[in-house]
């Protein structure tokens, strides 16, 4: 256990040691692709660099974690404990999944600009700051620079007119989102005086919630709503990941949606523990519409991209149930079941941009019929992303949704946990058709799956992830215990602070 | 031999071997090649049926608790523990599971052609799955087996079914999955409820059992949720339309073990886990009328639909649904001769239903058609096919001196007591079974030889009758000497019993007492 006094330069660089990592080296990668710029060789480097950066700065923040480090005092501005730790974790291993899947996925497509690493860089960087935030303005800066950086990667696929669309709607809703989380922050600091999460949860403690900061919270929750893409506020996503390439479609799924949720628990547990009965109903509302709108309309698609992208919808709905309980079992629960879709996710955008083949085509549920004989690994992959999504025992899915259900069913909430299982046995409805097409239907020739590759960092991404789904699933004894000790800390700087 | 298995130290090891044998089987037989995978897969579910049937000795007959019991940390923090045991009514799901699994191996000897490697590394993961159901004392452990083996069948109906078979396999999977998922949530519920209570958190199924006062208010949802997943596997009468589709279009040894083993996981999770839980609810005036209404109409609904079949495979799938309902009509019966009964009806079922749907599994390989109607005569063509099938109808239906005639007699006789009504209307289901296999019989066999086409059909193979005749064996030993199985029974069942009957009716607990044998009034 390390002390950290963040007031002090050495103190507050140690603290930020993965960010400032990460962020450094995006700019070295930058610098190296503006001068190596062109080739597929030049995109390979900056990618593998680019990677070689996701590790360094997870290596800043093993030592973060392993030497369990917390601040001298208050935390002003970043967190330091286990919460943000884990959080980053997840960031960081999904920002390196989507680098590897990149790799053949951005020569095959000839999107060969190098900076789209980089971009991915500081998104994480961003990510990581959201994550993190201690404070409104840090988190406010944090999204952007996630955000921005996530828009250009969305339009990165210029020919493609579906892309240029899904970057112009995800900028314009995404401003909207900005505008909302912004006029929060303003409402609440005029409320408490300060943008502090901790102090902002001291002086709001005991007593009524004042209509100002009330009014704050809920502009806060529509922001990241849009940012989370819980139902109403998702009507961009299916377009956006649709359009987007797809390993930028996997990393908004995983990166983007672990980094808002990190920071909405943040912002609840920390900032808002008192108005609980304020922000818990709301949550509830949220959760249930995610659920219900996301797997319903998830039965219509026939693109497997779209379903993926409602499945999504779906999903934040199971993990906004995992918020509702506002304890260290719920922020517990948040992080297992982020881990567990994120990698889930991860290896089904892979298999996705595999079977997209060249020209990024419109992968549909027919498009996939009879892979099974001809590609057995791939489609024995895809089927346990499948059953992991859908929660099936046996994948990390499962025990991601039995935590879920456990941390309600602790605060003695039935009706969400009822929901959650009734709106997962209509997903059924939709995940099983992929395993369905694949083995079960004839394939229309031989030679239908030629093109379809696989690409070797892809192939590995993918197959580290499905390993740790099916491993994590069968022995989830050490990530259960990691996802509890990490929002332990959470509620132990949250209630002493609240209760002054 | 009880000295010899305890000198190997058998019942140690003996229920995580049966879990983990066939597990381990799939890899041989997906690393073998195409043709020696189906030989492989005999060798070990033979091998599990032998090691399997030590049990019959190393089990207690005089105990009624729960035998073998061992348990290995899982999720410590959540007390979830590997933990696995056997009582009388266990043993015998367990034993029907490792006899039928070899056979219907056999069975889908030259019936199964494509993906030979996929289909029975498929089977031998059912088994674990099957056999992990019956045993698993860990209402975690039990809910991850009763869900894992969804997926073989899944893909065993979806890849080597019938020509509805996507169909059928998706609506098999997701009616199972609705009831299991919302049993999830009961289970949490309740290990919560109780932990909260007892201030030991743990999914074991005795501490659960012994502390289920905690449940207070909460009871009969929990009830509810239950009920559903079971009720759906036996399939009680609404939640039935799952079955027909899902028994027809599977492959032979598909239907075989969805009919002997599948079906029965329902029953026993009711025998087990929603009566024992919450006997104030299952035995209130309320769910008994229910419940025995329900089942007085699946064996009556069963049996009138079953008669108008022009599909033989599909007679045969309603008629579990009306033998089913003799099952439930046992255990709501709360004697222990119909609680018996409803285990006896269980293990014949398992055994003749499996033979009736090997034995159509065969004459389709010949002719490619179920249709009764296509058939007629053929008894001068194939007399040893039609000697066997007609042993093994009579059976079914209850013929005194074969295994059906037991179960239902234990069942009506036990239940008489307690609803003289429903017991009555039931009676009429015997009836409409002699009625119903009795005409498809007479249609199929016997009558005259007048389609050309069956005048080629060959006589079963010895293959075949290696397959059937254990079966057999079965039939007859059950029906002329039950004693050796009622007297494993006893205890156990004698103990839910005792659990359970002081929650039912006064007059129910009255009269169902005289019924019982050697046992005074509670």
């Amino acid at each position: 256990m390390i002390e950290l006094d963040l007031s002090t330069p050495q103190g507050i660089t140690l603290g930020l040691i993965p960010e400032v990592l990460l962020t450094g080296w995006a700019l070295i990668v930058l610098l190296v692709a503006s001068w190596r710029h062109g080739s597929a060789e030049d995109s390979r480097l900056a990618g593998w660099l680019s990677f070689a950066g996701v590790a360094v700065s997870g290596a800043g923040l093993a030592w973060l974690w392993v030497n369990n480090v917390t601040p001298v005092g208050l935390a002003q501005m970043m967190a330091l404990d286990t919460f943000r730790y884990a959080a980053a974790a997840i960031v960081l291993v999904s920002a390196g999944g989507t680098i590897l899947l990149s790799l053949g996925y951005l020569e095959r497509e000839l999107l060969l600009a190098p900076e789209y690493y980089p971009l991915i860089l500081l998104a994480t960087a961003g990510m990581m700051f959201l994550a993190g935030a201690e404070d409104l303005i840090v988190l406010f800066l944090g999204l952007e620079v996630m955000s921005v950086a996530v828009y250009v990667l969305v339009g990165y696929n210029r020919g493609s007119a579906a892309s240029a669309e899904a970057a112009l709607k995800y900028f314009l809703i995404g401003a909207f989102a900005s505008g909302f989380l912004l006029y929060g922050i303003a409402l609440v600091y005029g409320a408490t005086g300060t943008t502090n999460l901790s102090l902002i949860g001291a002086s709001l403690a005991g007593g009524q919630l004042a209509l100002m900061p009330a009014l704050g919270l809920g502009l806060l929750l529509i922001g990241f709503g849009f940012k989370v893409a819980a139902v109403p506020f998702h009507m961009w996503a299916p377009d956006v990941y649709d359009g987007a390439p797809t390993p930028v479609t996997a990393f908004m799924a995983t990166g983007v949606k672990a980094a808002a949720f990190a920071a909405l628990v943040r912002v609840l547990l920390e900032g808002f523990p008192a108005a609980h009965a304020l922000w818990q109903p709301v949550i509830a509302g949220l959760a249930i519409a995610s659920m219900v709108i996301g797997n319903l309309v998830g039965l219509a698609q026939r693109s497997l991209k779209r379903m993926l992208a409602y499945s999504s919808i779906a999903h934040a709905g199971y993990l906004l149930v995992a918020v509702w309980p506002g304890t260290r079992l719920g922020a517990g629960s948040v992080l297992l079941y982020l881990a567990a879709y994120g990698l889930t996710t991860l290896a089904s955008f892979g298999f996705l941009a595999a079977l997209g083949r060249g020209g990024e085509q419109d992968v549909k549920y027919e498009d996939i019929a009879g892979l099974a004989a001809s590609r057995p690994w791939t489609a024995l992959g895809l089927s346990i992303c499948m059953l992991s999504l859908l929660g099936f025992p046996g994948t990390f899915g499962f025990i991601g949704k039995w935590y879920i259900i456990s941390a309600n069913i602790a605060e003695g909430q039935i009706i969400l946990p009822v929901i959650l299982v009734v709106t997962s046995v209509i997903s059924a409805g939709y995940y099983l058709p992929v395993i369905m097409a694949m083995y079960m239907k004839p394939a229309p020739s031989d030679e239908a799956y030629r093109e379809v590759r696989l690409f070797p960092a892809a192939a590995g991404a993918i197959a580290i992830s499905l390993i740790a789904v099916v491993l994590l699933g069968l022995w989830p004894r050490g990530a259960l215990e990691t996802a509890i000790r990490s929002a332990v800390t959470l509620t132990q700087t949250a209630t002493p602070v609240a209760r002054q | 031999m009880r000295e010899l298995l305890a000198s190997i130290y058998f019942d140690r090891w003996i229920l995580h071997a049966l879990i983990l044998l066939p597990l381990a089987g799939t890899v041989p037989v997906l690393l073998g090649d195409e043709r020696s995978a189906k030989r492989m897969a005999l060798v070990i579910t033979t091998l599990e049926l032998i090691l399997s049937l030590g049990l019959w000795w190393a089990f207690d007959p005089s105990q009624g608790g729960m035998q073998l019991v061992s348990s290995a940390p899982w999720i410590p923090r959540w007390g979830v523990n590997y933990r696995v045991g056997i009582d009388g009514i266990s043993l015998f799901m367990v034993l029907l599971t490792t006899v039928m699994m070899p056979l219907s191996v056999l069975a889908s000897w030259t019936s199964i052609t494509r993906r030979e490697r996929a289909f029975y590394a498929l089977m031998l993961t059912l088994l674990t799955g099957l056999v992990g159901v019956f045993i698993a004392l860990d209402l975690f452990v039990f809910y991850v087996f009763f869900e894992v083996m969804l997926i073989p069948m899944y893909f065993i109906i979806g890849i080597w079914g019938g020509t509805n078979r996507l169909y059928a396999a998706i609506k098999f999977f997701i009616y199972t999955m609705a009831g299991s998922l919302l049993m999830l949530v009961a289970i949490v519920v309740m290990v919560w409820k109780i932990g909260s209570a007892t201030g030991t958190l743990s999914f074991a199924y005795e501490h659960l059992l012994a502390n289920t006062g905690a449940l207070g208010p909460a009871a009969p949802w929990l009830f509810a949720a239950f009920a559903l997943a079971f009720a759906i596997k036996v399939p009680i009468f609404p939640l039935h339309t799952w079955l027909p589709d899902a028994h027809v279009e599977a492959p032979t040894a598909g239907s075989v073990l969805l009919a002997s083993v599948m079906l029965k996981i329902g029953t026993y999770g009711f025998l087990r886990f929603a009566v024992p839980f919450f006997p104030q609810v299952a035995l209130s005036p309320a769910v008994t009328h229910l419940m025995v209404a329900l089942a007085v109409i699946g064996i009556i609904y069963g049996a009138l639909v079953a008669m108008v079949q022009p599909d033989i495979k599909k007679l045969v799938a309603y008629s579990s649904v009306s033998h089913l309902g003799f099952v439930m009509l046992g255990i709501w019966g709360v004697s222990v001769i119909s609680v018996q009964g409803a285990l006896m009806v269980m293990i014949s079922h398992g055994i003749s239903t499996g033979a009736l749907f090997l034995l159509i599994g065969m004459i389709y390989e010949r002719r490619h058609t179920r249709l009764i109607e296509a058939y007629g005569g053929i008894a001068r063509v194939v007399p040893i096919f039609s000697l066997i099938l007609t042993v093994v109808a009579l059976s079914s239906i209850g013929l005194p001196g074969l295994n059906g005639f037991v179960g239902e007699f234990l069942v009506l006789l036990g239940s008489f007591g307690t609803y003289p009504w429903a017991t009555g209307i039931a009676t009429t289901g015997v009836i409409f079974a002699a009625a119903y296999l009795l005409w498809a019989l007479q249609r199929m066999i016997f009558n005259r030889l007048d389609n050309p086409e069956n005048e080629r059909l060959t006589d079963l193979t010895g293959r075949e009758l290696a397959v059937l005749l254990p079966l057999i064996v079965g039939i007859v030993w059950l029906g002329l000497f039950p004693g050796p199985v009622l007297r494993r029974m006893e205890p156990s069942t004698q103990r839910f019993v005792e659990a359970v009957q002081p929650f039912a009716e006064p007059t129910t607990a009255r009269l169902g007492a005289s019924a019982q044998v050697g046992e005074g009034e509670r």
